[in-house]
């Protein structure tokens, strides 16, 4: 725009040129209206100082100036470029449509390869979305928190656990002005039968709370009352669910039920009946029964060192956690002479995914999982919007002359890079229609995959806005460049003919790199969570964990095992049984107070307990490497005996285990035994010690028995016929039982998920990948057809041809494979020290992983750079 | 395209750079509505108001001359484009329709 100097004056006009009202609209008035709004005031002012003379003049012309200060003067600096083009936004997006559908296949590619991108992005949105949500829906939940207790360690290092004593929710609901309410909560692994008119259900799982519970948590009840349901210590809440499994269509609410556990058959009421519970929340039960129960029929628990439940804290309004955390900090150690564990609060809105605790400080937990799937989401979005660059911008040969018109006929470069704009928000838009659609159909198998169950609410605008602001984003990411590059092309060397320099980006062949290093991490963690996940599955156990099932012992069958375990082994179905306190799959209990002689006394070292009666080694086929089995027929004192496991004994430091007694608790076992070391808790971690103690402990302490199949006879006869025994000896309780090389396959669950989402999506940021190599390809041989045209005339032979193409497209891929592979090393060796028992990064992952790559990329463009060699060059050439 | 409407300030400001030619510039329309409608106008409203026509293609301008008793400065001169001609032809038409239905009698009568 103009923006001439105003040519000198010499007129006693310039005095009032200085006048503040003048140099303040100056400096804040569009330079180029400034003179001529300058000028007609200079000419007011002189006919007013004629008229009415020279201080009216002046205090006139401040009004005048200072009424130039509005925003249709003031705002023309900034919005002049958007105003103008606005109204061709609608002429911009006509012409994307007509261009998108000229070029069927590039507009196929962009939109599919966005689409894609957008869908995985979607999903593992929606999944960290959620992970985000659990526990925040409860009412007041910045004041809800869990009491944590942090202990230093034998060695300095400090253990943080969130397991509490059951006196702890009254002491400080009692004793503390800052706390409003408090509340405990129990998830006991018990074996309880509900009974209800002829309906039978068996849950493993038992939950005790405070009636508060249900009113510091907001868990909706759609029938009862929240503040008085667990009011009566006989009353039961159920969730909607589990009613319905008890109830069928009746009316639950009021009615009565039995819950039965041994000898023990109790009546409760159905006070009140919880919506299902929502996915997100940490908190899982089918029912609720009140401590109230426990405490009048048999006392209240006051031991301050039996860590068995959850404890809920509120806080009144206005108190802060830190200072409520202090004041709770020392009640444990008040309590329990010698107790060195202090208590905290941890923020419950916090649990979920920062529950993590490194040596007494926080450390993340969930939340580094859920962060490396945003990552991926947003690496997905990248890849995709790559393409849509790539693309644009050799696709440009074929766009210079409009461009050259438009910028001829006047189009200013901001109208073109709008315009470009434009077209990119429009491709994002049609991708994002193609990805809702896509993630819709797909959430349900998403969720298998997963193990949750996410849901897509279309209804509400937070679903919406961030899918708008998306498109935007994305449309602006992938367009910039493009709009910025082709905008920037001059129409005199458009004009002047020939082929730009388009096939050499700079910035093209990184971002290339960058989308095939990312495919090639992603490749590598593929094969690196395969081979860890397989070398999980198939550590050597210790036990044979096929054509085992163990069952929980119940009703008649705990009051008479013998008659039982007599009647199975008689069937000839069944090979072995063994009673024990746990499921072979899971821990019962720990301590670090054992102790033997030669113990140092310093020493805690956690020893993981397992009781048993007999026949370990029969019926998990656990090997004995010193010693015996225990067998109490032929040694009735093997009650006290103890089979310990090789870690153990070499914890213990034994010369000759056998004979040796260990102290537990006030009890003493002797080892009759040691049994080779098998996987009893984690199969990523090393074994730890175990002590197996013999059946003194009492039949109560033995809950499960483990029964070993007949080999010979087929699984389905053998369950068939313990099922006719279980129903014949226990007819009250309905016959359940578990495989435990199922139960064993379970653990793996986190693993088979990590494994399926990362081989998921590095095919897909494979496939999008050679997506983009292939329209990229294309046109880029489009622009190099006369070369090879020319290069035939002049003698290369299809071969040199081909090799000259391929060379050129894949060297973006090699530097990718250079520049990435010491990353996806590293990052993998981060993740693999994660797990104790873990598989090394062999020296062969990146080789193949590099070669799965290269050979992708070639298979995607071998067709096409075949065709452009065959093509005779007569064709090619004749055109000029 | 829908066509652009015009407020009456718009259109009064429109109609007097048509009148004025090569001497339609800010201060001299806003002293000329001034004087010939007897209305008091405001010197800023008149430039918004003529940017905005320009925004709508109605106007176009340039820099013209600069005099001395504007100080040097020079005055941008106005014009109107075809566009605003039209437009304003159209509105005048419109407007004489519509008078064309008032019952002439009342006319007298008032």
């Amino acid at each position: 725009m103009n923006e001439q100097t105003s040519p000198a004056s010499k007129e006693p006009s310039e005095n009032v040129v200085r006048d503040w009202s003048l140099r303040l609209l100056q400096r804040v008035c569009p330079s180029w209206l400034y003179e001529e709004i300058e000028g007609d005031l200079i000419q007011r002012y002189k006919r007013d100082a004629l008229r009415s003379g020279e201080p009216a003049a002046r205090r006139r012309l401040r009004w005048n100036a200072i009424r130039f200060l509005r925003p249709g003067i003031l705002m023309r600096n900034q919005l002049r470029f958007n105003v103008t083009p606005t109204h061709m936004i609608r002429n911009y997006f006509t012409i994307a449509l007509r261009i998108m559908g000229r070029n069927k296949g590039y507009t196929g590619i962009n939109v599919l390869g966005l689409a894609m991108g957008m869908t995985g992005a979607l999903l593992l949105g929606l999944w960290v979305v959620t992970e985000f949500s659990y526990d925040q829906f409860h009412q007041d939940s910045e004041r809800l928190s869990i009491v944590w207790n942090r202990e230093k360690q034998q060695g300095g290092d400090v253990m943080c656990w969130s397991a509490t004593p059951r006196v702890l929710a009254s002491a400080l609901n009692a004793d503390f002005s800052s706390i409003e309410s408090t509340a405990s909560f129990a998830d006991y692994n018990e074996t309880y039968l509900f009974t209800a008119g002829d309906r039978k259900v068996i849950k493993n799982q038992a939950n005790f709370v405070d009636p508060s519970f249900l009113t510091m948590l907001s868990f909706p009840m759609i029938r009862g009352d929240v503040k008085t349901a667990l009011n009566d210590p006989n009353s039961i809440v159920l969730t909607e669910k589990f009613a319905k499994q008890l109830f069928g269509d009746q009316e639950a609410l009021g009615s009565a039920l039995t819950v039965a556990q041994g000898e023990y058959k109790i009546p409760f009421t159905v006070k009140g009946i919880l919506k299902d519970l929502p996915s997100n929340t940490d908190f899982h039960f089918d029912y609720l029964l009140p401590f109230s129960f426990i405490e009048t029929n048999f006392g209240k628990e006051e031991n301050w060192g039996n860590n068995s439940v959850v404890t809920l804290v509120k806080i009144k309004p206005g108190a802060a956690m830190e200072d409520v955390s202090k004041q709770i900090r020392d009640l444990k150690k008040k309590n329990i002479q010698g107790e060195q564990t202090e208590l905290f609060l941890y923020p419950l809105e916090r649990g979920h995914l920062y529950s993590g605790f490194e040596n007494g400080v926080p450390s993340g937990g969930r939340i580094k999982i859920i962060r490396m799937i945003a990552l991926l989401a947003v690496i997905l979005v990248l890849i995709a919007c790559i393409n849509f660059i790539n693309l644009s911008t050799a696709r440009a040969s074929r766009r210079t002359k409009e461009i050259a018109i438009r910028k001829v006929t006047g189009a200013v470069r901001s109208a073109l890079v709008l315009q470009f704009l434009c077209e990119s928000v429009l491709v994002a838009l049609f991708a994002a229609v193609i990805s809702i659609a896509a993630a819709y159909l797909l959430l349900p198998a998403f969720n298998a995959l997963i193990g949750l169950s996410l849901s897509m609410n279309l209804k509400t605008m937070a679903f919406w806005l961030p899918i708008g602001t998306a498109v935007f984003t994305v449309g602006l990411l992938a367009g910039g460049y493009p709009s910025l590059y082709l905008s920037a092309l001059s129409p005199l060397s458009i004009f002047r003919g020939g082929w730009l320099e388009l096939g050499k980006s700079r910035v093209r062949s990184l971002l290339v790199v960058m989308q095939f290093g990312f495919a090639l991490t992603l490749i590598v963690s593929t094969v690196v969570v395969y081979k860890q996940t397989r070398f999980l599955q198939e550590r050597s156990i210790g036990y044979n964990r096929n054509n085992l099932i163990y069952q929980y012992v119940t009703g008649n069958l705990l009051k008479d095992f013998v008659n039982y375990r007599e009647a199975l082994l008689s069937s000839g179905y069944v090979s072995s049984v063994t009673r024990t306190s746990s499921p072979v799959t899971q821990r019962l209990s720990n301590t670090g107070g054992m102790s033997w002689n030669g113990k140092d006394p310093s020493d805690n070292s956690i020893i993981e307990r397992f009781s048993i009666d007999q026949h370990l080694s029969t019926t998990m086929g656990v090997e004995i490497v010193q010693g015996r089995d225990l067998d109490l027929m032929k040694y009735p004192s093997d009650s006290t005996g103890a089979l310990i496991n090789e870690a153990a004994a070499q914890l213990m430091k034994f010369d000759n285990p056998i004979g040796e007694l260990i102290r537990d608790s006030g009890r003493e076992w002797h080892v009759v035994g040691v049994v080779k070391d098998f996987v009893f808790t984690s199969p990523y971690r090393r074994v730890e010690p175990i002590v197996m103690q013999g059946a003194k402990l009492g039949e109560h302490m033995e809950g499960v028995v483990h029964i070993r199949l007949n080999d010979e006879r087929p699984v389905s006869e053998a369950i068939g016929a313990i099922g006719k025994v279980a129903n014949r000896l226990n007819p009250d309780y309905p016959f359940e039982y578990q495989f435990v090389d199922q139960e064993y396959a379970r653990k793996f669950a986190n693993e088979e998920t990590t494994l399926a989402i990362t081989s998921i999506f590095s095919g897909l940021a494979i496939f999008i990948g050679c997506l983009g190599l292939l329209g990229l390809s294309t046109y880029y041989i489009e622009a190099r057809i006369k070369e090879i045209g020319i290069r035939k005339v002049l003698g290369g032979s299809i071969a040199s041809i081909i090799g000259l193409l391929a060379r050129s497209s894949l060297r973006p891929i090699l530097w990718a494979i250079l520049l990435f592979s010491p990353g996806s090393w590293w990052a993998m060796h981060w993740w693999l020290q994660t797990y104790e028992y873990r598989t090394g990064i062999s020296w062969w992952i990146i080789p193949v992983a590099s070669m799965t790559l290269l050979a992708m990329a070639m298979a995607t463009i071998i067709f096409q750079i075949y065709r452009a060699a065959k093509i005779s060059p007569t064709t090619t050439l004749k055109a000029e | 395209m829908t066509r652009e409407f015009l407020g009456e300030f718009e259109e009064l400001v429109l109609t007097m750079v048509a009148a004025l030619r090569e001497d339609a510039y800010g201060a001299a329309i806003a002293d000329e509505i001034q004087s010939r409608l007897n209305r008091e106008v405001n010197l800023s409203a008149v430039h918004v108001t003529l940017y905005r026509l320009e925004d709508k293609g109605y106007v176009k301008s340039s820099l013209g001359g600069a005099t001395q008793e504007r100080g040097g400065r020079r005055k941008r001169i106005f014009t109107v484009t075809s566009a605003g001609m039209a437009t304003l032809k159209a509105m005048r038409a419109a407007r004489v329709d519509l008078w064309n239905l008032v019952p002439q009698l009342k006319l007298i009568v008032g």
